[in-house]
């Protein structure tokens, strides 16, 4: 029922990551790129990672594509644009890239034993802290507290200092600089004059 | 669960080479973005599998804080193309070449 | 004054006259002649000062100069006998050119250019006689070769000035090169270049003495002093104005040359001595003969001065370098007396030279002509005059070490006799063979006077008894153990009658072959091929000449090509080129577009992938 389960859920993923990258539409793009990342929530509930899955939901499919498509639909910048790039050599070009490492990622992964082939780890249910300086894999929110707040505690502090950095960075780059807000108000002013 | 490790790095690696077909396919720079962000997507699925098979937590911590960075990297990355646009007026990339030679 | 202050001054005031001439007095001729000759005159002065001072005794003074890590040069003084001598003729010589010279380029336009340049040699040449290291030597060396140059190209705007010049500088260059190359090869052995500690060290030790080095230092001397092979560039520097010919190719710079060698004497080991007796002699006896070909009266005197140069050199060789300098001096005093007549000649014929058109002047410029007379009396070696001397000392030097060399410099003698006599019977005697000649008229006292002063010294220059106490240390010296060595009497007697013989036969034999006053070359008419042999001066301008053109030019013409097909094509261009390729191939990778650059992401990426997974 699982491996029934994966199988649907990769062709899903790839399904529609396939479609986001030849839609012609931007906004048809961003769709399929919600169903992509929901495809690989579903990915992430297989491998009994269900915080991440809920993580994955929210933050992709929800934030991020939802600024994406603010965006798309911002700029508007569907005009222009057929779909995919009309000239020859780029299409021939990317699809001879994409095949040989195609090619690539099977001839690797596909039993050709450069990786051994695993069974699932045993899940913890309920972790009561680290062991050899790790923690055992377990489907509990609590791991990742423990984690965090041990072992990843100065990646956690970077990472909320990055999140600051991004929004004052976001701030900065969007805001009109005192040239363009004197030229606007010219032309303003030339418009009254008119 | 019979399906294996490598079954899901091959699903991992097709997704980033459909990401990096995106990104050599498509003009429109925020459809780019987009399969910049899908080639993330593809790694952190490999990450999550790695640490499920390996019976580790540190896989899934990786991908805590690649959604993380990559959130606050996308709020970033598209006030660039926010003020790109504004200045060029398009956010084709054939338009923009500045840099060439 | 010290001694030290007083040379100093001497060396210093040509130079300061030089630069206040070279950059204020170029247009004021007048001036400027006046500032050199005072220049001259003061030198004579501080000289004389610094004479007195030094009481004959040695005074060396030096600073230093450079220093690099432990190679120190230092610039000084060495007035030692030798110096003090050397220093009094040029001295006295330069400054009666120098008066000399007010006369005869009196109507010259480029009269401050003159004067300059002779003030800037007199400082050089001061300069190579005071110095106490080979390096300073050689500084003052090229200076003199400058100043050498810039004086035969006065009259730059006639071919023959022009590259005489050239050709002197040149030919002295290649001297020069061995000069170097011996000067860097006695630092490297000796560790030292200057000739007090040179001399200590190989008093020392006789086994430091060097043939090698000897000879490259020779090489200086045969450029400067015009020896065999490289004399060519002598008789063309007679283009030059004849106080130029005077002062600097007959008195004081050809005869630095031998002043260096016996600056140095005592670095030359036995077989460098033998090679120069035997160079000196063949020069004496070459150059005699060629001033047979000669019909311009500057050339002859020039054939002259090298033959007496090769005397020199013979003397050296034969190890009596006292002697050398004894025939140095006297030859300055009579060279310089003939040179300056020779001027004076010219200047009254209206700047003709040929001595064919001349005849007859003994009437019009009896001055000029018997002071002549007693310069060739003296050059020739008559008893009682300087010449006869040196020359006779020279001689029993000869005779006692080595037969070849006596027979050869006694034919010398002879030749000497002759070709002195053929000019002086043909362009004094007789009657007056063109216009010129026959308007000829005594030149003013400016110029009579040092003639006059210079013939004295030409009869009184040889009685080194009478000389001023502190002078030709080394010459007394040298006459002294000359006369007391063994066979001496014999030899005396020998000589004695021998050189009789070489100067009665050719000045009467040269009277009666050419005949007093003669319109024609006798030789030439009678032995044209004898003549014409002796014209071509064995041809050796032409041999240097297609040298340069058949090898040198075409290894200069292979080596040009090489430059500019090699360094500056394939190697300057080339790596040029190559960097442009570069460039071009770099730049057209970036096209600009995005995709582009993400294609060779992706090639990386592939190619990185292949090797690890171990395709390849």
């Amino acid at each position: 029922m699982v491996d029934i389960l994966f199988y649907v859920f990769s062709a899903f993923t790839l399904i529609s990551a396939l479609l986001m990258v030849v839609s012609p539409s931007a906004v048809n793009g961003a769709m399929c790129m919600i169903a992509t990342f929901v495809g690989t929530a579903a990915l992430f509930v297989l491998l009994e990672a269900y915080f991440l899955a809920i993580l994955q939901v929210m933050v992709y499919a929800g934030a991020v594509m939802v600024l994406f498509l603010f965006i798309i639909m911002l700029l508007n910048v569907e005009e222009g644009e057929g779909g995919i790039g009309k000239e020859k050599w780029t299409v021939a070009a990317s699809v001879v890239g994409f095949t040989i490492l195609f090619v690539l990622i099977v001839s690797t992964f596909a039993g050709s034993g450069h990786l051994p082939e695993l069974a699932p780890a045993i899940v913890v249910d309920n972790p009561e802290g680290a062991v050899d300086g790790g923690f055992p894999f377990s489907t509990s929110v609590k791991s990742f507290g423990y984690s965090l707040f041990s072992k990843y505690m100065l990646p956690f502090q970077v990472c909320g200092f990055l999140l600051l950095a991004g929004m004052v960075g976001v701030i900065v780059i969007s805001k009109k600089s005192s040239e363009q807000l004197e030229a606007e108000a010219a032309t303003a002013r030339e418009k009254e004059i008119g | 669960m019979t399906i294996g490790l490598n079954t899901f790095l091959i699903v991992s690696g097709m997704l980033f080479a459909i990401g990096i077909l995106g990104v050599i396919l498509r003009k429109n720079t925020l459809v780019i973005y987009m399969s910049l962000e899908l080639m993330l997507n593809a790694c952190n699925l490999a990450l999550v599998a790695f640490s499920r098979y390996n019976g580790t937590m540190d896989g899934n911590l990786f991908v805590f804080f690649i959604i993380t960075v990559a959130a606050a990297e996308v709020a970033v990355g598209l006030a660039i193309v926010v003020a790109l646009f504004r200045r060029r007026q398009t956010v084709m990339v054939d338009q923009l070449n500045a840099l060439r030679g | 004054m010290t001694v030290t202050q007083s040379l100093l001054a001497a060396l210093l005031t040509p130079l300061v006259s030089a630069a206040w001439i070279c950059f204020f007095l170029r247009r004021k001729g007048v001036l400027a002649s006046c500032v050199s000759v005072a220049t001259a005159a003061a030198i004579c002065v501080f000289s004389f000062m610094a004479l007195q001072g030094s009481q004959g005794q040695t005074v060396a003074f030096a600073w230093d100069w450079l220093n690099l890590g432990n190679f120190n040069v230092r610039a000084g003084f060495l007035f030692d006998g030798n110096a003090a001598t050397m220093l009094s003729m040029v001295v006295v010589v330069g400054f009666l050119i120098h008066l000399f010279s007010l006369g005869y380029m009196k109507g010259d336009k480029a009269r401050a250019r003159f004067f300059g340049g002779l003030s800037i040699f007199m400082f050089s040449m001061i300069g190579i006689v005071l110095a106490d290291n080979l390096i300073m030597i050689y500084v003052f060396w090229e200076l003199v070769g400058f100043s050498s140059y810039m004086l035969i190209g006065h009259y730059f705007e006639t071919e023959e000035a022009r590259a005489a010049s050239k050709k002197a500088f040149i030919v002295n260059r290649i001297g020069d090169v061995g000069f170097l190359v011996g000067i860097v090869f006695a630092y490297w052995h000796f560790g030292t270049t200057d000739l007090a500690e040179l001399e200590a060290l190989v008093s020392v030790n006789k086994e430091l003495i060097s043939g090698s080095i000897a000879a490259f230092l020779m090489c200086g001397f045969i450029g400067k002093s015009a020896q065999f092979p490289l004399h060519i560039w002598l008789p063309d520097a007679m283009a030059g104005p004849t106080p130029v010919s005077a002062l600097i190719h007959a008195a004081t710079m050809v005869a630095a040359g031998i002043y260096f060698l016996i600056r140095i004497v005592f670095l030359f080991p036995v077989e460098v001595l033998d090679l120069l007796a035997y160079l000196g002699t063949a020069v004496a006896l070459y150059a005699g003969l060629c001033a047979y070909g000669q019909n311009d009266i500057k050339k002859i005197l020039a054939y002259s001065t090298l033959s007496q140069l090769g005397y020199m050199t013979a003397a050296f060789g034969l190890g009596q370098p006292g002697i050398a300098f004894f025939h140095l001096i006297t030859h300055a005093f009579f060279k310089a007396l003939l040179f300056l007549g020779a001027g004076s000649v010219i200047h009254g014929c209206h700047h003709e030279q040929d001595i064919f058109r001349m005849g007859g002047l003994l009437k019009r410029m009896p001055v000029t002509s018997i002071t002549f007379f007693i310069g060739l009396l003296a050059l020739c070696g008559i008893y009682g005059l300087s010449g006869f001397y040196s020359k006779d000392a020279i001689l029993i030097a000869g005779e006692m070490n080595d037969q070849w060399v006596f027979i050869l410099l006694t034919l010398g003698a002879f030749l000497t006799a002759g070709y002195m006599g053929r000019l002086f019977w043909v362009a004094f005697l007789g009657a007056p063979k063109s216009e010129s000649a026959l308007q000829a008229q005594e030149s003013p006292f400016i110029m009579l006077l040092p003639l006059l002063l210079l013939a004295g010294l030409s009869i009184a220059g040889g009685f080194t008894d009478f000389w001023p106490e502190h002078l030709g240390g080394l010459i007394k010296e040298n006459l002294d153990s000359l006369h007391h060595a063994q066979g001496y009497g014999h030899a005396h007697h020998v000589v004695l009658i021998a050189g009789s013989a070489a100067w009665v036969v050719g000045l009467v034999g040269s009277f009666f072959f050419y005949g007093a006053g003669a319109g024609e070359d006798r030789l030439e008419r009678k032995f044209g091929p004898v003549y014409n042999f002796l014209k071509s001066k064995l041809w050796f301008d032409e041999i240097y000449d297609s040298y340069v053109a058949k090898v040198q030019q075409r290894l200069a013409g292979l080596l040009s090509f090489l430059d500019i097909f090699l360094i500056k094509g394939l190697f300057v261009c080339g790596s040029a080129a190559m960097i442009g390729l570069v460039g071009i191939c770099a730049r057209s990778l970036h096209v600009g577009s995005i995709h582009g650059y993400v294609y060779w992401f992706l090639a990386g990426l592939i190619l990185f992938w292949v090797a690890a997974i171990g395709l390849f």
